[in-house]
C-alpha cells in the first residue's frame, strides 16, 4: 500500500497541471504583466498582410496603420493601400475600457463612398479576409481581461524563449459563441511579456488555429512584433503580418482617427 | 471660347499649376472593368462594353494632393450606345466627350484636396455622397445620376460628378460642410427609344391617342453663380450615434415636363423639360446595437413637380412638397452574414387628384450577403419591392476574387411587376450579367 501511494505521488508530482500550481505565476497575473506592458502612446506603421489558401493560391494587402491610446481607450485606423480592388478600404475602431460599452467601429468602402458605420458584435467575424478576427486585431498584443478566465497549465519554450503556458477559456456560452473560440491556449516569453503563440479551438472543441508572434524586438525602447503568422487547421489557410516602419510617437493627431479620415484616406 | 470655358480653365490652372510646383509623390493606377448583359426575355446582347480608368495621384509637401481619373468606355456593335442617352442634361464642361459613335471619354474626377488654417478644402471635380440608404436615394441627390441602366448600375460609376467647391471644418464635436457646386449638370436620362427609356406614365406624360408629342429641348438654367446650387452639413457623433443636419438649395435633378398643346389640324404635344429650385432640409442618423445597426435619413424637399392630369394644371405638371424617409436595419448575428432591410416612404403634403405620382409611396429593399473563403468568395441577393405598384427588382449576384487585381462576377437582374410602376417598366429587360475587373 505504501509503495502504491508513493507511485502516485510520483505520478502526480510529475504531470504538466500539478508542476503549473507549484510556483508558477497565475494565469491571471501574466496577464496583467502582459496588459502592463509599454505599448507607447502612439504607433505609425505599415502593414503587410499575405493570405495563401490551401492549394498555395496567395493574395496580398498592403496598408498604414496607426493607433493611439486616450487614457485606457484606444483608437485604431487601418487604411488599404493595394491592391486596386481594396484600395481606399478603411477601418476606425473607438475601444473603450468599459466592458458594458460596446466598441464603435466604421468602415469606409470606396466603391459606396460611404462611411458606414458596422457592428462591433461581429467579433468573432475574421478580418477583411485574414485568418485573425476582428477582436484579435483589436487587441493587438494585448489580452482580453474580461472575456476569459485563465489558468497557468505549465511552460514551454517557443522559437528559444522560455514561456508560461496559459489556458485562457471564455467565461460563459455566449462569449464564446461571438468570439467563436472555445478555449485558447497562449505561450507568453516570461521574461517581456509578449504573447509567442497563441492556440485556438472552435467552440466545437476542435483545433482552429495557430498563431506565431515573431521578430519581437525592440523599437525605441519598447518591446514590438513585426511578424505574426497564423495558419487556420481547418480551412488550411494562412495569413502573414509583417510590421514594418514601425515609430512610436508621443502625439498624432485626433482627425486620423475621424470618419473625415477614413473618407478622405492617406 | 465661352464663358463657362474660360472659368473651368481658370479653375483648372488654380488646381493644377500652383502645387505641381511642389508635387512630391506621383501614383498611377488604372481599372479596366468589363460588362457583357444578356436579355433573358428580349433574347441578344443587351450591354457589351470596356472601360478603362487611369488615376493618377499627385502629392504635394505640406499634405495636399490631386486626384485625377478620366474614363474610356467603348461599346460594342450591338446594346446601349453612347447615343442612347440626352446629352444636354449636362453642362458643357461636364460632358463626356463622345469619340465616335461607339466610345465616350470623360474626366470622371479631377479635384485638389488641401487643407487651409483650420478648414480642409476639396475643390474641383468630385463626388459628394450624402446619406445613409442603400440602394435607394434620399439625401444623395448632391450630384446627379446617369440612368443609362436604371438603377442597376454601380452608383460609384451612375453618380455624376460635378465642378464643386467643398470646405469642411471640424468644430468639437461637429464637422460643417459647405458646398458650391456651380456645375450644372442634372440627371442623364435615356432617349425616347433607348433600352431603358422611361416609359411608366410616372415619370412620362401621355399624350390623347392619335396626338404626336414633341420632346423640345430643356429650358437649363445658365447663370454660373446665380443658378449654383449650395449645400451645408453638420455631422457628429454624440453618445454613440452618428447624426448629420442637411441643407441643399439646389435646381432638382430631374426636370419636370411642362406640356403645351398646340391646336391645329394636326394637333401636338410639344414637351419642355425645365428644371426647378427646390430647398431640401434633412438629416441622418446611424447607431450599433450588439449586432444590430439601425440607421435611417429623412428629407423635406420645399418644392417638387409631377406629371398630373387636372384641368387646372394645364401644363401638366402638379406641384406639392416631398416628405421622404428611409429606415434601414443592418443585422451581423450569422459569421460571415450580412442581413440588412430598408423601408422607404414618400409623402406629397399637397397631393390632388391627378397627379400621377401617389400620395404615399412605399419601397422596401431586403439585402443577405455571405462571404466565403476568407472573402475570396460573395454571394448576395438584393430585392427592391414598391408596395404600392406590386413591382420589383430582385438582384443575384457573385463575386469571386480571381487575383490580387482580378474580379469576376455574375449577377441576374430581374424585373417584375407592372408596366406602370417604375420596376414594371423594364419587365422585359430582365438579364444576366458577366463582368470582371482589372486593376494594374
Amino acid at each position: 500500500m505504501k509503495c502504491y501511494i508513493q507511485a502516485l505521488l510520483i505520478i502526480t508530482l510529475y504531470t504538466p497541471g500539478f508542476l503549473t500550481a507549484a510556483g508558477l505565476p497565475s494565469g491571471d497575473e501574466i496577464a496583467r504583466n502582459i496588459n502592463a506592458r509599454n505599448e507607447g502612446v502612439a504607433v505609425a506603421r505599415n502593414l503587410s498582410m499575405s493570405m495563401t489558401d490551401r492549394r498555395g493560391k496567395m493574395r496580398n494587402r498592403e496598408t498604414r496603420a496607426f493607433r493611439k491610446y486616450y487614457g485606457e481607450e484606444k483608437r485604431t485606423v487601418i487604411f488599404y493601400l493595394e491592391p486596386n480592388n481594396v484600395k481606399g478600404t478603411a477601418f476606425l475602431t473607438w475601444d473603450y475600457p468599459d466592458v458594458n460599452r460596446d466598441d464603435d467601429q466604421w468602415l469606409y468602402l470606396p466603391a459606396m463612398r460611404k462611411v458606414r458605420r458596422i457592428s462591433a458584435s461581429d467579433r468573432g467575424d475574421a478580418f477583411l479576409g485574414t485568418d485573425l478576427t476582428y477582436e484579435d486585431i483589436k487587441l493587438e498584443t494585448r489580452v482580453s481581461m474580461q472575456d476569459y478566465s485563465r489558468k497557468t497549465i505549465g511552460e514551454d519554450e517557443v522559437d528559444g524563449h522560455h514561456c508560461y503556458l496559459v489556458k485562457a477559456t471564455p467565461i460563459n456560452a455566449d462569449i464564446s459563441k461571438a468570439l467563436g473560440y472555445g478555449k485558447v491556449e497562449l505561450c507568453v516569453d516570461s521574461k517581456i511579456w509578449f504573447v509567442r503563440r497563441a492556440k485556438f479551438w472552435d467552440t466545437g472543441g476542435n483545433m482552429l488555429k495557430t498563431s506565431h508572434f515573431r521578430d519581437i524586438r525592440q523599437v525605441q525602447g519598447i518591446w514590438t512584433q513585426h511578424l505574426i503568422e497564423v495558419e487556420n487547421h481547418k480551412s488550411g489557410h494562412r495569413t502573414k503580418f509583417l510590421f514594418s516602419d514601425v515609430t512610436y510617437l508621443e502625439s498624432m493627431g485626433d482627425d486620423l482617427f475621424s470618419k473625415n479620415a477614413l473618407r478622405r484616406g492617406l | 471660347m465661352n464663358n463657362r470655358w474660360v472659368w473651368s480653365l481658370i479653375l483648372l490652372i488654380q488646381m493644377v499649376a500652383i502645387p505641381v510646383a511642389v508635387a512630391t509623390d506621383v501614383q498611377v493606377s488604372h481599372v479596366l472593368n468589363s460588362h457583357w448583359a444578356v436579355g433573358i426575355e428580349e433574347r441578344g446582347t443587351q450591354l457589351l462594353d470596356v472601360s478603362w480608368q487611369p488615376e493618377l495621384k499627385w502629392r504635394f509637401e505640406g499634405g495636399g494632393r490631386l486626384t485625377g481619373i478620366t474614363q474610356l468606355r467603348i461599346q460594342s456593335e450591338q446594346g446601349l450606345q453612347p447615343s442612347d442617352m440626352q446629352r444636354d442634361s449636362y453642362d458643357s464642361v461636364s460632358r463626356p466627350v463622345l469619340v465616335g459613335d461607339k466610345a465616350e471619354l470623360e474626366i470622371r474626377e479631377l479635384y485638389t484636396e488641401h487643407s487651409l488654417g483650420d478648414w480642409y478644402f476639396t475643390l474641383g471635380k468630385q463626388q459628394i455622397v450624402w446619406g445613409k440608404a442603400d440602394g435607394l436615394k434620399v439625401l444623395d441627390v448632391v450630384n446627379p445620376q446617369s440612368f443609362r441602366e436604371f438603377i442597376v448600375d454601380e452608383f460609384e460609376q451612375s453618380r455624376i460628378p460635378l465642378w464643386s467647391v467643398n470646405a469642411e471644418r471640424s468644430f468639437a464635436d461637429w464637422t460643417l460642410q459647405l458646398l458650391w457646386l456651380p456645375d450644372q449638370t442634372y440627371h442623364a436620362l435615356p432617349n425616347r427609344d433607348a433600352t431603358y427609356a422611361f416609359t411608366s406614365p410616372r415619370l412620362v406624360p401621355k399624350a390623347p391617342a392619335g396626338v404626336e408629342t414633341r420632346l423640345l429641348d430643356p429650358k437649363r438654367p445658365n447663370r454660373i453663380v446665380a443658378d449654383s446650387d449650395i449645400g451645408l452639413r453638420l455631422t457628429s457623433f454624440l453618445g454613440g450615434w452618428d447624426l448629420s443636419l442637411n441643407y441643399l438649395y439646389q435646381y432638382y435633378n430631374q426636370p419636370a415636363l411642362h406640356q403645351q398643346i398646340i391646336t391645329g389640324p394636326s394637333p401636338i404635344v410639344e414637351i419642355t423639360p425645365r428644371y426647378h429650385r427646390t430647398h431640401l432640409l434633412g438629416g441622418t442618423f446611424s447607431r450599433a446595437l450588439g449586432n444590430w445597426v439601425i440607421r435611417g435619413e429623412v428629407g423635406y424637399f420645399t418644392d417638387r413637380y409631377f406629371i398630373t392630369t387636372a384641368s387646372t394644371d394645364a401644363d401638366g405638371v402638379g406641384e406639392s412638397p416631398e416628405l421622404s424617409f428611409v429606415l434601414g436595419v443592418d443585422w451581423t448575428g450569422l459569421r460571415e452574414t450580412f442581413i440588412s432591410a430598408q423601408l422607404f416612404q414618400s409623402w406629397l403634403p399637397d397631393h390632388d387628384q391627378g397627379l400621377m405620382r401617389r400620395e404615399l409611396d412605399t419601397s422596401m429593399t431586403f439585402l443577405a450577403k455571405r462571404e466565403f473563403m476568407n472573402k475570396i468568395l460573395s454571394a448576395e441577393v438584393l430585392w427592391i419591392a414598391n408596395s404600392r405598384d406590386g413591382d420589383g427588382l430582385v438582384r443575384p449576384k457573385v463575386n469571386y476574387e480571381l487575383e490580387d487585381n482580378l474580379t469576376v462576377w455574375a449577377g441576374l437582374d430581374i424585373f417584375y411587376g407592372d408596366k406602370k410602376g417604375l420596376f414594371g417598366q423594364f419587365d422585359r429587360n430582365d438579364r444576366l450579367s458577366l463582368g470582371l475587373e482589372l486593376g494594374f
